[in-house]
């Protein structure tokens, strides 16, 4: 459905309503971002954006997916999963169901997705889907109880409201959802295919939130990505939402779309804060047309430069700060009221392939093609084709086809770079204390790289914290990447961040 | 990772005995005690010390001894955590216990002269191996090292029935968490972290309760504030709390 995730896992299949687990995000005294924009502040100049704009990991997961190998696969899920029931109490579980068809295909999309007017394909799916759900529940002790379920695409609502219903009924079965208020059941849904009566069915079978792609309003861009919608078929999901008793809407947008320029995105914004979602989510827009097919639809000359995507990103914080949104980081925004405010203000915000999350460590557990699970310290992904999908399980297998064990320092650096992108902030001394580390010693080449961006004032460092500045907030990805082992051999200190990154790393989106 | 990742990082607080040399032993070694200069005569420190083979590393699961194996050693848990168990006549597994560094195992080998029960390492861990014939002879020498024998086996068998009084599931775990704490501590290891290296089933297992159990009661003392769990590491926030919960089985 969303461009963005395409760049880490070559489909954005792969997100999933989760939070990050156990190691990441532990409570620690971390107010919010301590200096949260409240107005975008442009004062980024040619020269620092020509060394940011860089390709770069968005760091849904550490290590990111293209560190996932093929060594990997349904004996080593089935063993973290048996691990996981073993601790003294075991975490919860998440559950992320993919539905990869979408009606039509969205120019932008990087997704893995299957574009078929065929309804009839949702039955063979749901076939597979039902086995593995299965096959996966029974290897989670019964009285872990699932706490969050989300439903992503392609377009989940290419499903019927009686074959939701029936899906519900099936993970409430083999997984023991638990009744309890703070269960979060979520779904994605373009409007475009919805009506009010379907988001009345989503709410009677029990989802309470709902996130809505909306991307841009203006015609011009729309036609340029292939995806018309209307402010007011939007607004009757929206409305519908609201009147079945959905908790939580979101809207989600992008920027960097071919044909968008400031002054029709600043119309977008003010129609979006007038439908008033309770959290939107502005994501960039990831150009990789070597990669994505939809893409090659797009033309060159639509695109606009990074100077005008910074201006794009700019409007979206200024409008929305003022209109009562927090920037939470990474994109999203959310309500002073929402949760997710509430849960940076206290220090359980969690970062997930989602975006951002405010539940307890779950155990993640992906279910249909292309999606991602995270058991304990590993991550592992199903095949991310209808066919290898298919066959796995009819020859009664997981259709798991890669993953990563993490190693320790995986583990540590995946909870730094939590940090930064939940809080953007770092107490050196806590986190010391908690992975039983030298700070200064143990991350010697990240920090000498972490200097530079501090003489950008991208963030300020002393030897107490690490914390990301107003302007840093723009660069999360940036800062996070000092940190990333995958991307710096530690023995190589390299002149210019920008060069080393764009040679390495041609999987990766843009960071600007 | 490359080598230099593991730069900076503190070696990890799993509880570990530091080696001893040859007039001295491991500092949680049982028979430092009965071994100090003024009660023993270097010779005979020196012969104890030809007793004692290091042994190991093992990597979690692996067997230190199996069930029906010849007994002719004891060990000493140098660091890690060792479990002993055997399967009764149904094939049913049965935990006997979790064994840290600085305590024996391989003691209720003595009388059937083989080992009644497996012995397996929870996390990577290594033994002292003390052959057990020498040993004896060597105890008829060293009155303070038959001492310690004697002390240890009364020690093993209380350990074992510790839990099979009608107790609640709350005081059989909160007596369990306090037992290891105490141990722990015994040890000169802080009392208030413990790392469980065994799964829940081990725990549910050894008190005798259902796995669902343990989790459910382990929530309830942390949401009442007694414990904080984080994984496999539990800290105990108020002790005396716990302890009072516990009384009813360590009173015995």
């Amino acid at each position: 459905m969303l461009p963005h995730r395409a760049d880490e896992t070559g489909n954005s299949a792969s997100i999933r309503l989760i939070e990050v687990k156990a190691y990441a995000c532990r409570r620690e005294h971390t107010a919010r971002m301590a200096s949260a924009p409240n107005s975008f502040n442009a004062n980024f100049d040619s020269d620092l954006i020509a060394r940011y704009d860089v390709s770069g990991p968005r760091y849904t997961s550490y290590p990111a997916a293209p560190q996932f190998h093929e060594h990997f696969g349904a004996a080593e899920f089935a063993a973290a999963a048996h691990a996981s029931n073993d601790d003294p109490i075991p975490r919860g579980l998440s559950l992320y169901v993919h539905v990869p068809f979408c009606l039509s295909p969205c120019f932008y999309c990087g997704c893995t997705r299957i574009i078929t007017r065929d309804r009839g394909k949702a039955d063979s799916y749901l076939a597979r889907l039902y086995r593995e759900i299965e096959l996966t529940a029974s290897l989670f002790d019964r009285d872990r109880k699932t706490s969050q379920l989300h439903f992503g695409g392609g377009t989940p609502n290419f499903l019927t409201a009686w074959q939701m219903s029936e899906l519900i009924e099936s993970l409430a079965t083999n997984f023991g959802v638990s009744n309890a208020a703070s269960t979060e059941i979520g779904i994605e849904v373009d409007p475009r295919s919805a009506d009010a009566d379907y988001v009345r069915g989503l709410a009677s079978v029990g989802f309470n939130r709902l996130s809505i792609g909306v991307q841009d309003f203006d015609p011009e861009v729309q036609l340029a990505i292939n995806r018309v919608q209307s402010i007011e078929e939007t607004r009757a999901v929206i409305e519908a939402a609201r009147e079945s008793g959905f908790r939580s809407i979101s809207v989600d947008l992008i920027y960097g779309l071919p044909k968008q320029h400031p002054s029709s995105f600043s119309r977008t914004l003010d129609a979006i804060i007038a439908l008033a979602p309770d959290r939107v989510a502005v994501y960039g827009y990831a150009h990789l047309p070597q990669r994505f097919r939809a893409q090659r639809q797009i033309r060159a000359e639509d695109m606009p430069d990074a100077k005008t995507r910074l201006a794009l990103i700019g409007l979206a914080v200024s409008k929305l700060t003022v209109a009562g949104y927090r920037y939470i980081g990474m994109d999203h925004f959310a309500r002073m009221d929402d949760e997710l405010a509430r849960a940076q203000d206290n220090g359980t915000l969690q970062r997930n392939f989602q975006g951002y999350s405010t539940h307890a460590a779950c155990d993640l557990i992906g279910l249909g093609m292309s999606a991602i699970s995270h058991v304990g310290a590993t991550f592992s992904q199903n095949a991310r084709d209808l066919s290898g999908y298919y066959a796995a399980l009819d020859a009664g297998n997981l259709p798991i086809v890669r993953g990563i064990q993490l190693t320790v320092d995986d583990v540590i650096r995946a909870d730094l770079i939590q940090q930064l992108m939940c809080h953007g902030r770092v107490d050196i001394h806590a986190f010391a204390a908690r992975h039983r580390l030298d700070f200064p010693v143990y991350f010697a080449v990240s920090l000498a790289r972490l200097r530079r961006l501090a003489a950008d004032d991208l963030v300020e460092l002393s030897e107490h914290h690490i914390q990301v500045t107003a302007r840093g907030h723009f660069l999360l990805r940036n800062i996070a990447m000092c940190f990333d082992a995958y991307l710096n051999p530690a023995n190589h200190v390299p002149a210019v961040l920008a060069a080393e990154s764009s040679a390495i790393l041609p999987r990766y989106s843009r960071t600007l | 990772m490359t080598g230099i990742h593991q730069l900076g990082r503190f070696s990890a607080h799993r509880v570990a005995a530091d080696d001893g040399d040859e007039l001295r032993f491991c500092s949680t070694c049982v028979f430092g005690r009965v071994c100090l200069p003024k009660e023993v005569d270097k010779s005979a420190l020196v012969e104890l010390h030809c007793l004692v083979d290091h042994v190991g590393p093992f990597q979690a699961g692996d067997h230190i001894f199996r069930a029906g194996d010849r007994f002719n050693s004891i060990y000493a848990v140098r660091r890690g955590m060792i479990k002993t168990r055997l399967h009764d006549e149904s094939g049913r597994e049965q935990v006997l216990g979790f064994h840290l560094a600085g305590e024996m195992i391989g003691l209720n080998a003595i009388h059937p002269a083989k080992y009644p029960c497996d012995a397996i390492a929870l996390d990577e861990a290594e033994v002292c191996r003390f052959s057990f014939p020498a040993l004896a002879t060597l105890a008829l020498r060293m009155p303070g090292v038959q001492r310690e024998l004697f002390n240890l086996l009364s020690k093993d068998i209380g350990n074992a029935i510790a839990f099979a009084g009608d107790y609640s599931a709350d005081e059989r775990l909160a007596a369990f968490l306090i037992g290891l704490s105490r141990r722990f501590s015994e040890r000169g290891f802080p009392a208030d972290t413990l790392h469980l290296a065994m799964s829940r089933g081990d725990i549910a297992n050894y008190l005798r309760l259902a796995a669902e159990t343990v989790s459910r009661v382990l929530r309830r003392f942390q949401d009442h504030g007694l414990i904080a769990v984080d994984g496999r590491d539990v800290s105990i926030s108020k002790p005396a709390d716990l302890f009072a919960i516990a009384k009813p089985v360590l009173q015995r």
